[in-house]
């Protein structure tokens, strides 16, 4: 089924991805979900296609809502349903829920903490072509900074899946961002284990670890296979939640390998890189870090897997900081001299 | 003099000579002989640099690299081959300066003498002297690995060229501990554990005797891993290549 066929407006970049987009996902378990809990409803602001809540809508249109384009409405009445009961899970483009509705998300959802669970599409630069209007790389940064929100980058389909689940079995906001492009599956199936706040282990090592969060997980999981076919061991731990961030992975990871990369489809200010080094400046650990992701810059107009690699956050990227930190001095170290 | 004349001397001085400071700790009662004050001085004709002296000083005992300002005794060998055979429990007569001091040498003999427990011949049956056989062991190979490297041994420098910072660890539970750090060309071996990151590759011993069987070559490394004796954690590939080259220290060092 192609591009045009398939979406209304410009969502796809590939044909046939039913079953492989995040969005798709999302869709179907919200909709399966709602089946078990009549507390859910579902709001969205003029892009029910777009972000597959439309799925939903049509199982349920007695608990689907579209505001138009009024998404810090949409917000303030989402609030207003979770204070009555209801499950309001909100869909929207990142860019619009962070930044458009922000100061909403703040006041109404955060406050009061309202368990409101607010599922960002397009975001990062997975919507490459649509420009930088409709890139989102600044939304974990906001997210983050809101007290009682609980902030998750799923890395593919069926991360996706185990986070929508698991947010709604929690009670508060929660902010989950997607993306919009063609995503390759990095898990095979449902078969892992999943919890908000726990980083998964992807790759182990002890030379090296990249944290990674969101799409670039599989391109962190591939420098990891090249890495130790060059005789580098590289850890590789998907931080799908930001916020509550695992501490205890992080500073294992200092302590065990004590280089960190950090890779994010978002700003290197604010988001998971910021989120790490917070971390071990906490605990006052010393290692070499460096952040891949947007480095203080609006991201170029293009392909979503094309913007991965010129920002340096596919698998080439990742090796070429990999090399530049293997050589990076550590701790003060002239003493060479053997214990006799 | 060949290269490997003169990193087998290395081995011995650096690596071995020094460990009769571990054995005076375990043996107290060596310990109550040592002079007060004294310096001896191991060297060859064929280097004049490549040499250590045993110095007393106040009843403790210290191994000093290189050519001691003032030694009261010096043992000098006709080449590096003739001191290694001497430390290798072979027959080769040094030449001996300062006879006056000669009890010097009766002093430090047992000393010598204890560090034979390191050849391969040597099995104790005792279990504290395989315990020192296991601890002594560990200690001269992690350092003997080092002197390998910064001797120039070709082997050794292509490991250690290039490699990232990394930890090879030696544990015996409830017994000694050592480990190698290398990087990027540059070695350091150490006692005790390392903690400031995770080995690389880490060899754990549950037993002494798991040690001592696997330290002596009693048990292959398979088998030693299959029975328990030895638990290899981290990088298989840097098991292998460590593992080749304690063989090679074993093999330098063995007359």
């Amino acid at each position: 089924m192609s591009t045009q066929e398939k979406g209304k407006g410009l969502t796809w970049t590939i044909d046939d991805a039913d079953h492989m987009t995040q969005a798709e996902i999302y869709g179907e378990v919200l909709t399966q979900l709602g089946e078990q809990n009549d507390s859910i409803v579902a709001l969205t602001a003029d892009l029910a296609n777009s972000t597959k809540i439309g799925k939903f809508g049509k199982k349920f249109p007695n608990r689907f809502f579209n505001f138009g384009i009024a998404e810090s409405n949409m917000f303030a009445v989402a609030s207003g349903m979770a204070s009555a009961g209801f499950t309001p899970v909100v869909s929207t483009f990142a860019v619009f829920a962070s930044l458009r509705a922000g100061e909403f998300v703040r006041t109404d959802v955060c406050y009061p903490k309202r368990n409101v669970k607010i599922i960002a599409t397009h975001s990062g630069t997975s919507f490459g072509q649509a420009g930088t209007t409709h890139h989102c790389t600044e939304d974990l940064a906001i997210m983050r900074a809101f007290p009682h929100m609980t902030v998750i980058a799923p890395a593919d389909a069926y991360e996706t899946a185990k986070a929508v689940t698991a947010a709604l079995e929690m009670d508060g906001p929660v902010y989950i961002r997607i993306g919009r492009s063609f995503e390759p599956p990095l898990h095979k199936n449902l078969d892992f284990d999943y919890e908000i706040g726990k980083a998964i282990t992807l790759h182990e090592g002890t030379d090296v670890t990249v944290i990674v969060a969101g799409r670039p997980a599989l391109g962190a999981l591939e420098a990891a296979e090249i890495a130790k076919r060059n005789g580098i061991s590289m850890r590789v731990l998907d931080m799908h939640t930001i916020k509550p961030i695992d501490e205890e992975a992080i500073l294992q990871a200092v302590m065990d390998t004590r280089r960190i990369i950090t890779v994010e489809d978002h700003s290197v200010i604010g988001g998971l890189g910021s989120a790490v080094a917070e971390v071990i400046t906490k605990y006052g650990k010393s290692c070499v870090m460096r952040k891949l992701g947007l480095q203080d810059e609006f991201a170029q107009v293009g392909y979503p897997d094309d913007l991965l690699h010129v920002y340096k956050m596919d698998a080439d990227g990742i090796l070429e900081c990999m090399q530049e930190i293997m050589n990076a001095e550590i701790e003060e170290d002239d003493d060479w001299e053997d214990e006799d | 003099m060949s290269e490997q004349d003169r990193l087998v001397s290395r081995i011995y001085l650096r690596s071995i000579l020094p460990l009769v400071k571990v054995l005076a700790e375990e043996k107290p009662v060596l310990k109550k002989a040592f002079p007060k004050r004294g310096v001896i001085q191991f060297i060859t004709k064929e280097d004049g640099e490549l040499g250590a002296a045993v110095v007393f000083e106040d009843g403790i005992i210290d191994v000093e690299q290189g050519v001691h300002v003032n030694p009261d005794l010096v043992i000098t060998f006709k080449t590096l081959a003739d001191m290694n055979t001497f430390f290798g429990g072979g027959m080769a007569l040094p030449s001996i300066k300062g006879l006056k001091k000669i009890h010097l040498l009766v002093r430090i003999l047992p000393l010598l003498l204890g560090l034979k427990i390191l050849m391969p011949d040597a099995m104790p049956t005792d279990p504290e002297k395989r315990a020192l056989k296991v601890k002594l062991t560990l200690y001269m190979i992690t350092n003997a690995l080092s002197q390998l490297n910064k001797g120039g041994d070709t082997m050794m420098g292509k490991f250690t060229k290039g490699s990232p910072d990394r930890i090879y660890q030696w544990t015996v539970t409830d017994g000694p501990c050592a480990y190698l750090r290398v990087k990027n060309g540059k070695t350091k071996a150490g006692r005790g554990t390392y903690t400031r990151r995770r080995p690389f590759v880490h060899m754990m011993f549950p037993s002494i005797d798991g040690a001592f069987m696997v330290l002596t070559s009693q048990v292959a490394l398979v088998d030693a891993v299959k029975e328990g004796h030895v638990v290899t954690e981290g990088a298989m590939e840097g098991s292998k290549e460590i593992g080749l080259l304690m063989q090679r220290v074993e093999e330098l060092v063995t007359p």
